[in-house]
């Protein structure tokens, strides 16, 4: 075949193929019904194989894992062992508070979070790419999980769940700059909305609180809980690392170092709760 | 050698998909190189324009492509858009500036790859998903590099596939 020829038939087939790929990503920002069966019928059936894969490569990641993380694996080992014997005593006091409060709430007529039936679920795999930020886990729609409910680690809220199959759920992380939740300074009660900043970054949090405010350094910070938010009130979210003026200079921006770990994630909780419509 | 038949391709291609695919989300993805991960279907695509030229290999870009988009939790298409376009780069320079050398495979992986992850950053963040950030240089420098590393043995594996060995220049490439 010609040079020409072939250059044009190449041109007509990068065209028709640049044209297929524009229209999917179209139809995938509409949310359209044969793009999420698709994404769904993919996840099922690549599901087995990957489990398959996931066994059988184990060991070479493992060989890989110790030979570049050991001495980070074993320094954080100690921290984890001293933050334990903290924890234990903390555990008292905690349970001690949330006994107080669900009585509290009770009364006021309240739903307290930790009424919410729940599910445990592994972590099976990371990003799938360097520009995927989502994290997949090990249960779906079977096990009665459902786009939008919250995902929480021992510490605090770590994301939620925004893509569900039938056994394999994607949870879009707290750091992430698309992810938003409705906070609540547990001293001052004043309230805001966080946002990730991406992968190892705090969340930025408008408040809405005048000019010049200061909120102490380590002030804890909760979801608010508060008519149609995204997520129920008093999941733990972070602490305060800093103030500082917002963009416009008028009110003050907090920054806040979520309480939840997302670089080392393996087993996480999700509430089985949905907002209300 | 007899050409195998359009059957036997799509059935060599569909398999070589899915265990790179099987290889990106069990192996590449979870081994992180300076706080970045290999793109192993990148490479396929990059190896598959420069295996069979800009024509047959856009398909096998495109699918690899929607492929990865499909197991993907982001835009759906947009690995497929940057796939074609950098396999269309890659077998347009094969067509009609490269020469014949051993060292094409591993340039062409490098400079493919910078190309490609750059690509989708950009795109990325045309449809609102803030891709562009000061990690991209790094991100872009290890998948170049790791996709250096496998450059030869994906080349000879799509070329089996695609059925694309028997050309002058495919065997030169190779050499």
């Amino acid at each position: 075949m010609s040079p020409t020829r072939r250059t044009g038939r190449s041109r007509l087939t990068l065209a028709l193929l640049v044209i297929t790929s524009i229209t999917v990503l179209t139809l995938d920002f509409r949310d359209s019904a044969p793009v999420s069966a698709m994404r769904e019928a993919a996840a099922t059936v690549f599901s087995p194989l990957r489990g398959l894969a996931d066994s059988a490569t184990q060991p070479f990641r493992n060989a890989w894992g110790g030979i570049t993380d050991y001495d980070d694996v074993k320094r954080e080992n100690e921290e984890l062992r001293a933050q334990l014997d903290e924890m234990r005593g903390d555990v008292v006091r905690q349970e001690d508070a949330e006994a107080q409060l669900a009585q509290l709430l009770d009364q006021l007529d309240i739903d307290w979070v930790g009424d919410i039936p729940r599910v445990t679920a592994r972590v099976v795999a990371g990003p799938g790419s360097n520009f995927s930020r989502t994290i997949e886990i090990d249960k779906g729609s079977d096990h009665g999980l459902a786009v939008g409910m919250p995902v929480l680690t021992g510490a605090g809220l770590v994301g939620r769940l925004v893509q569900v199959t039938s056994n394999r759920s994607h949870v879009m992380l707290i750091t992430d700059p698309d992810f938003a939740v409705g906070i609540r300074l547990v001293d001052s009660g004043a309230t805001g909305t966080a946002r990730g900043q991406g992968e190892g970054e705090p969340l930025l949090v408008d408040t809405g609180l005048e000019k010049g405010t200061e909120v102490e350094e380590g002030a804890s910070v909760t979801t608010s809980g508060s008519d149609r938010s995204a997520f129920p009130g008093f999941l733990p979210v972070g602490t305060v690392v800093e103030s500082l003026p917002s963009d416009d200079g008028l009110t003050t921006d907090l920054i806040v170092e979520p309480l939840a770990d997302t670089g080392s994630l393996s087993f996480l909780t999700i509430l089985l709760w949905t907002p209300d419509p | 050698m007899t050409p195998a038949g359009p059957g036997i391709v799509a059935a060599r291609v569909s398999l070589v998909l899915v265990v790179a695919l099987l290889l990106q989300m069990s192996v590449a993805a979870r081994i992180e190189v300076f706080g970045a991960m290999g793109d192993l279907m990148l490479c396929v695509a990059i190896m598959a324009g420069l295996a069979t030229g800009s024509d047959r290999g856009l398909g096998v870009a495109f699918a690899a492509g929607i492929a990865y988009d499909l197991l993907l939790h982001s835009p759906f298409g947009l690995s497929a858009l940057v796939y074609v376009l950098v396999a269309y780069l890659v077998g347009s320079m094969q067509d009609t500036v490269l020469r014949a050398a051993w060292w094409i495979p591993t340039v062409t992986a490098v400079i493919g790859s910078a190309i490609g992850v750059i690509l989708y950053a950009v795109f990325g963040t045309m449809v609102g998903e803030e891709l562009i950030g000061p990690e991209l240089v790094r991100i872009a420098l290890v998948v170049s590099a790791l996709n250096a590393v496998v450059a030869h043995p994906v080349l000879r594996i799509v070329r089996w596939a695609t059925d694309s060995g028997g050309s002058v220049r495919a065997r030169a490439i190779m050499r």
